[in-house]
């Protein structure tokens, strides 16, 4: 029933909306931020983080501090609480919180087989991956030597094995040809995502809509400025396109036909709001870059998730809200444990 | 296992079977396996089989039914597949060896090692399992050793070491009777530990006031509870005690009085008192059942002087017996008022008239009259008579309070008090209040039913006594009482400055004249104790500065003031407070009777033998609501009201009740109770 969620989201999200609602109240604000960004040496970040909602998670940690050590608890804190969530849900939430898990899905196999072709153990890239993307087949990627392999034998039977349908080629896995098939991945599970999305209806499509569709607007573009310079047509740079955002179908057609920065940038301001995120980016060593940009971008729409109630956004949000947040405390602490305090306020601040 | 394929076969093709052997987490078997048939389909052959009993995961802790499998295979390439997919899974794989000699051979050498394993493991636990028992059994004396030994040791914590750091020196309190018996037990003592010093006891003067030891046996101790829950006795002062020992059960009679309340006490604190060395009794863990037995005594006296008072008042169970025939005749009234059956029936009350010859027949001898519990004035003879017996058990007992202090007086050496305190408070209170107990006799004994009407009233004679006026409707009780009063309020009322001002006066005059014939600084030797524990700087110098004398006079002074106003008006108010024993005890007797009218009366009601049956659950309703409401709530209050009127009222006439007990070390678990 389109906007009468109200009356029926509670009965089975309730109680984990509810809770989202509580950990979105511990996602550090601006002062938390400015309190880590005047800290000296990583112990006084961990000191800052202990009076957070992230409480005491690096306590057991014996021996010196380093990033990847805080990169990775953190991590966990996340991911124990997605797995509370997704052992909780019922449908049609399950299934919502399993789609936010395929990107990272897709990211862990991409990871594996490219750290295959360059001859690493196995046991060396596991930890690389992302945890919120594991799955029990995983670290069997490694014995697949190409595409077709790699779905028969391991990827038919993971939640994957739906946006294969396009990658399905005898070429030999190479550096290209990963980069081809992660993009295709993606697209199709963008656009399954938001065929999903609007499946719900009401709140949760209103509010996943311009998420997903700014998320695959940013993938054209991210893919056109990469693709400059590289052995990729123009053709098959349009079929990696999602077709799942504003810029569909004109807009893409233009992007396809770029051919530098500024074309891309044309195209952009034919859209009001990339327009103004094109505006505030520089080149130079001390402004924002683009990945900057878009990465605000989504925050703010992220936030603008949890304005309304009874949908399953806030669980999308709160999830790249986390990792923004992830991002911020790591770039913090590069750049004290670096002593290189210039950058160090180019954290996106979140509340 | 046998071969997949015929040996010779096997050869031709030359392929050889190789195998893999592990053990799989049960939840993955069947994604392991569909993942095996589809990437090495064709290669392989894979069995699974469960493990007959669950074991342990090392990882996690969890007792688990491992999966065991078998993969045979040929072909490197698919070996190392398999591999890769087993360790995707976390198996753990175990070498299997190619022939089945060898395979034999494993698997003896592994029984053997887990035989010798549980071997080891049962004969640990066994030993275990004996020296526990060992130390179960050792374990009480043992708990007992350490507390002993860890009070010992905090008990020579607060010695002090001797100059020469070999010995410790304690300073402590000891009765002077006991002086030798320390001296002993010092001797035994080193005797026993056969050290080849000894341990002895010097006295040391000092000036700290020392603690209050007041020696009791198990029927005493009760009584010195009381007393010292309020105060211990300052250092040799007047111990109440004794005194209580017998006022106190008595006034708590007075306010319990019924003989069948009484009695039940009285047996069960017998009953306590009879078995109460059985240990069941002595160590009940329930703190209210331990008050009620260590006051085992106390109740056995209150209950006793309740059955006493219970005669007084003429109530059993609320009924009156008739011990002694009634002193009033029915029959001559009845006779001489010619009362018909018509008027009978008309009138539902009649009177007796005492002034009528033979009809009252001169007083009960002990106690209340039982004719008095079938009138329907019976509270207004009860009243009256409750009402001037509590004000004069409270002025005789508020009197014994004051003399009490004659002893303190007497042996704190300070005589001028027994002529500047004592004095003027006995005249105030006996003029007043003694006057009052003596009206209450004199018109007891003159006044009889002949002159009822015309009898004075001691109320209006007593507030005529302090306004100096006089009321004409109101006759004298006896010739001069006028002039009698006047003399006695005067008296009373000169007393007042006397207690106000003589003691300060006096220890004033003193004072000036103590500092203008000695003038002479302290000697050395005089001073006030050579305790190892306390400098010179700490002690006290006695010798008074001019100015500090004055600020001694004013402190004196505020405090006589204190005193007197305290003690003229509490006169007033303590002897009011009395009125409390006719409160409770009309209040007591009230009580029992609704209980016998409104429960078990009913029960007498039905005649035949259902009534019989029916008396049952209203005689159990009758008890238990006697035991819960008037034996013990009755009981508490009573004894909470006796209490407050031997703490307040009586002890404050003479008391001071600063002291400190005397703690002597003991092991807890000695004392047992």
């Amino acid at each position: 029933m389109p906007g009468y969620s109200e009356f029926y989201f509670n009965v089975d999200h309730g109680y984990l909306e509810g809770l989202v609602r509580g950990f979105k109240a511990g996602i550090l604000t601006s002062a938390d931020y400015v309190n880590l960004a005047q800290c000296e040496t990583l112990e006084d970040l961990k000191l800052h983080l202990q009076t957070t909602d992230y409480g005491n998670f690096l306590a057991n940690e014996t021996g010196p501090l380093t990033i990847s050590t805080i990169d990775d608890k953190l991590k966990a804190k996340l991911l124990t609480e997605f797995h509370y969530f997704r052992n909780h849900a019922f449908e049609p939430l399950a299934t919502f919180l399993n789609f936010i898990t395929y990107s990272y899905m897709i990211d862990n196999v991409i990871l594996l087989i490219t750290g295959t072709l360059h001859q690493r153990p196995i046991a060396e890239l596991v930890p690389k991956c992302h945890p919120l993307g594991s799955f029990e087949q995983m670290e069997a990627v490694s014995i697949a030597s190409n595409p077709t392999e790699l779905f028969n034998a391991i990827l038919v039977d993971t939640p994957l094995a739906a946006f294969f349908q396009d990658c399905l080629s005898e070429n030999d896995l190479d550096e290209m040809n990963i980069e081809i098939m992660r993009n295709k991945l993606y697209k199709s599970y963008l656009e399954a995502f938001y065929k999903f999305c609007e499946k719900q209806g009401s709140t949760t499509a209103e509010i996943m809509r311009p998420i997903l569709e700014f998320e695959a607007d940013r993938r054209a573009f991210i893919i056109t400025i990469n693709s400059f310079g590289t052995e990729l047509s123009k053709d098959d740079r349009e079929k990696l396109y999602p077709t799942c955002g504003k810029l569909y179908p004109e807009g893409l057609h233009l992007l396809a036909n770029a051919d530098d920065y500024e074309q891309v940038k044309c195209v952009a301001d034919y859209y009001a709001e990339y327009k103004a995120v094109f505006e505030g980016v520089g080149s130079g060593t001390g402004e924002k870059t683009l990945e900057d940009a878009f990465f605000e971008h989504e925050v703010k729409l992220n936030v603008l998730a949890f304005n309304n109630q009874f949908h399953f956004g806030v669980f999308y949000a709160y999830v790249k809200l986390k990792e923004q947040e992830c991002r911020n405390i790591v770039w913090i602490a590069e750049c004290i444990s670096q002593r290189h305090r210039t950058k160090i306020n180019n954290y996106i601040p979140i509340f | 296992h046998e071969p997949i394929l015929d040996p010779s076969l096997h050869q031709h093709l030359d392929r050889k079977i190789n195998f893999v052997a592990g053990v799989i987490h049960p939840w993955r078997v069947s994604a392991f396996e569909r993942l095996l048939w589809r990437a090495c389909r064709g290669y392989l052959v894979a069995s699974f089989v469960e493990m007959p009993e669950p074991m342990e995961d090392p990882a996690t802790g969890e007792t688990i039914t491992w999966v065991i499998f078998l993969i045979s295979y040929w072909g490197e390439q698919i070996g190392q597949k398999i591999r890769k997919i087993s360790d995707c899974f976390h198996c753990q794989v175990y070498p299997y060896p190619e022939s089945e000699a060898s395979r034999e051979e494993t698997m003896n050498g592994l029984h053997s090692q887990i035989q010798d394993l549980s071997l080891v493991l049962e004969e640990t636990e066994q030993y275990l399992a004996q020296v526990l028992d060992k130390v179960a059994v050792a374990l009480p004396t043992w708990r007992v050793q350490v507390q002993k030994m860890k009070a010992i040791y905090l008990v020579l914590n607060q010695c002090s070491f001797d100059v020469t750091q070999k010995c410790l020196i304690a300073e402590v309190w000891c009765p002077v009777r006991d002086l030798t018996q320390v001296q002993d037990a010092l001797r035994q003592g080193s005797y026993k530990s056969g050290s080849s010093v000894e341990c002895f006891v010097q006295r040391i003067p000092t000036s700290e006031s020392p603690p209050t030891l007041i020696r009791t046996n198990k029927f005493t101790a009760g009584f010195q509870s009381i007393v010292d829950a309020y105060g211990v006795a300052s250092y040799q002062e007047v111990n109440p005690a004794p005194y209580a020992i017998i006022t106190f059960p008595f006034i708590f009679a007075i306010m319990f009085g019924d003989v069948g309340h009484g009695l039940l006490m009285f047996l069960f604190a017998l009953w306590m008192v009879v078995y109460e060395n059985s240990p069941s009794l002595r160590q009940a863990s329930n703190e209210i059942w331990q008050t009620f037995f260590e006051g085992r005594y106390l109740i056995l006296l209150m209950g006793a002087f309740s059955i006493y008072t219970g005669f007084i008042y003429n109530e059993c169970f609320s009924k009156a017996t008739v011990i002694f025939p009634s002193a009033w005749s029915v029959a001559t009234m009845a006779n001489h008022s010619s009362w018909s059956s018509a008027y009978l029936a008309t009138h539902p009350t009649l009177t007796l008239d005492p002034n009528v010859t033979g009809v009252f027949r001169g007083p009960y001898p002990f106690g209340i009259d039982p004719i008095w519990s079938l009138a329907t004035n019976h509270l207004n003879f009860l009243n009256s008579f409750k009402m001037k017996m509590s004000v004069v058990l409270g002025i005789v007992h508020m009197g014994f309070g004051v003399l009490l202090g004659v002893f303190n007086h007497v042996h704190f050496q300070q005589r001028h008090r027994l002529v500047l305190e004592f004095l003027p408070e006995m005249v105030f209170l006996l003029a007043l209040f003694g006057y009052l107990v003596f009206l209450i006799f004199y018109k007891w004994i003159t006044f009889s039913a002949a002159d009822s009407l015309v009898a004075p009233s001691i109320l209006i004679h007593f507030i005529d006594m302090f306004l100096f006026t006089s009321n004409a409707g109101n006759l004298p009780l006896y010739r001069g009482q006028v002039a009698v009063q006047t003399v006695l309020v005067v008296l009373a009322l000169a007393s007042v400055p006397v207690l106000l001002l003589g003691t300060p006066l006096y220890l004033c005059c003193r004072r000036r004249q103590v500092a203008t014939e000695e003038q002479e600084p302290l000697l050395e030797g005089q001073e006030a104790g050579n305790s190892v524990n306390t400098t010179k700087e700490d002690v006290e110098s006695g010798g008074h500065s001019p100015d500090a004398e004055h600020l001694d006079f004013a402190e004196i002074f505020m405090h006589q003031a204190i005193h007197t106003i305290e003690y003229c008006l509490g006169c007033v108010s303590n002897t009011a407070s009395y009125l409390r024993l006719w409160a409770l005890s009309l209040a007591h007797a009230q009580l029992s009777e609704v209980l016998w009218t409104m429960v078990m009366r009913n029960g007498f009601v039905g005649l035949s033998y259902v009534g019989g049956v029916v008396l049952v659950p209203v005689f159990a309703a009758f008890a238990v609501l006697t035991v819960a409401i008037l034996l013990v709530m009755e009981g508490l209050s009573a004894f909470l009201h006796a209490l407050r009127l031997h703490w307040v009222e009586f002890q404050n006439k003479f008391y001071v009740g600063a002291g400190y007990k005397l703690c002597p070390f003991a092991f807890a678990v000695d004392t047992g109770e």
